[in-house]
């Protein structure tokens, strides 16, 4: 019996007349993928608003002081600020263990809260814009920081510093 | 009633850094002048106030508030200017890495404390060193901690 294939055990534990559920004190093997953790979700939303902002940084730097997309911080800073976003972003990535079968993407409902940066969409990208996508960021990431271990709270909290380090050097 | 240790000893640790950062700013200004100067006045000012603010909280939690040393040994020589304002932000960053304790505790509330006092302190470091960290208080030596949100049942 120890040696029954998986196939075979739903058979078995029908035949003892309980179902599979009943075998087990934890989460049902045998019922679909369990849903994501809250912290798995959080962490996802986050990873989601950092890509946002780096969009944001991104088209912001392409529009270069030509149109006077950047104008006023310089590219230079806008770099800087952008590596440092990328570095949030790789991370953030780095504490996310996507589950075998499920999407790396973010739900729609776990990026709708908590104070994301807007996607970049259309139009122009300027310094007053980033500044207000780091200010939603740094305060959005403290609002999420009771529902994630101590640790990815450090996390959170630190790239919430640096973000409201990045608002002053950006004028605000 | 009985306290949990974590978050008193968090406190403590934070307590400990800012009675650091209202010695050494004293050091740091006698070297300072002008703009400078005025801006360690005001940063030494603060930290007196978060002193005091954790002296409050420490206490409302029934333990003995931490006492400041009668002298701190500071990290370098500090004889100019250029040294003094090396010092302030050595200071904020240290007291950037004590708030960051504050996060790692249960306490919600807390936890937001350390991290919006983090950031105030992650801002005055940013002015004295003239740039911005990416991982303030955590600094170079960021723990992957891959598995650390896993799937689990909500």
């Amino acid at each position: 019996m120890l040696f029954a294939s998986a196939a075979a055990l739903p058979l078995l534990l029908g035949t003892a007349g309980c179902r599979s559920s009943d075998a087990f004190t934890g989460p049902d093997p045998l019922a679909g993928r369990p849903p994501l953790g809250r912290d798995v979700l959080t962490l996802q939303a986050v990873i989601a608003a950092e890509e946002n902002l780096i969009g944001l940084y991104q088209a912001a730097i392409r529009g270069g002081a030509g149109n006077g997309g950047a104008a006023g911080a310089g590219a230079r800073t806008l770099q800087t600020l952008l590596s440092q976003h990328q570095q949030h972003l790789v991370q953030l990535k780095a504490r996310l263990v996507v589950p075998p079968g499920a999407s790396a993407s973010p739900s729609p409902s776990a990026s709708g809260t908590g104070g994301a940066a807007a996607s970049p969409g259309p139009g122009r990208v300027d310094v007053a814009r980033l500044r207000a996508a780091e200010r939603a960021s740094a305060a959005g990431l403290v609002q999420r920081l009771a529902s994630v271990p101590p640790a990815l709270a450090q996390l959170f909290a630190s790239i919430a510093a640096s973000d409201a380090t990045h608002v002053t050097v950006l004028g605000g | 009633m009985a306290t949990a240790p974590g978050p008193v000893s968090a406190l403590q640790a934070t307590l400990a850094a800012e009675n650091a950062a209202v010695y050494g700013y004293g050091v740091a200004g006698a070297h300072l002048t002008g703009s400078s100067l005025a801006q360690a006045e005001q940063d030494w000012t603060a930290h007196n106030q978060a002193r005091d603010t954790l002296t409050a909280m420490i206490s409302a939690r029934g333990a003995a508030p931490v006492a400041a040393q009668a002298y701190y040994q500071m990290p370098f020589r500090v004889h100019d200017a250029a040294s003094a304002v090396r010092l302030a932000a050595y200071l904020e960053d240290g007291v950037t890495r004590a708030y960051l304790g504050l996060v790692a505790v249960n306490d919600q509330r807390l936890r937001r404390f350390g991290a919006l006092a983090m950031q105030q302190a992650a801002l005055r470091a940013a002015a004295w060193r003239g740039s911005t960290q990416a991982f303030p208080g955590l600094g170079g030596s960021v723990p992957a901690g891959p598995g650390e949100a896993t799937r689990r049942s909500s």
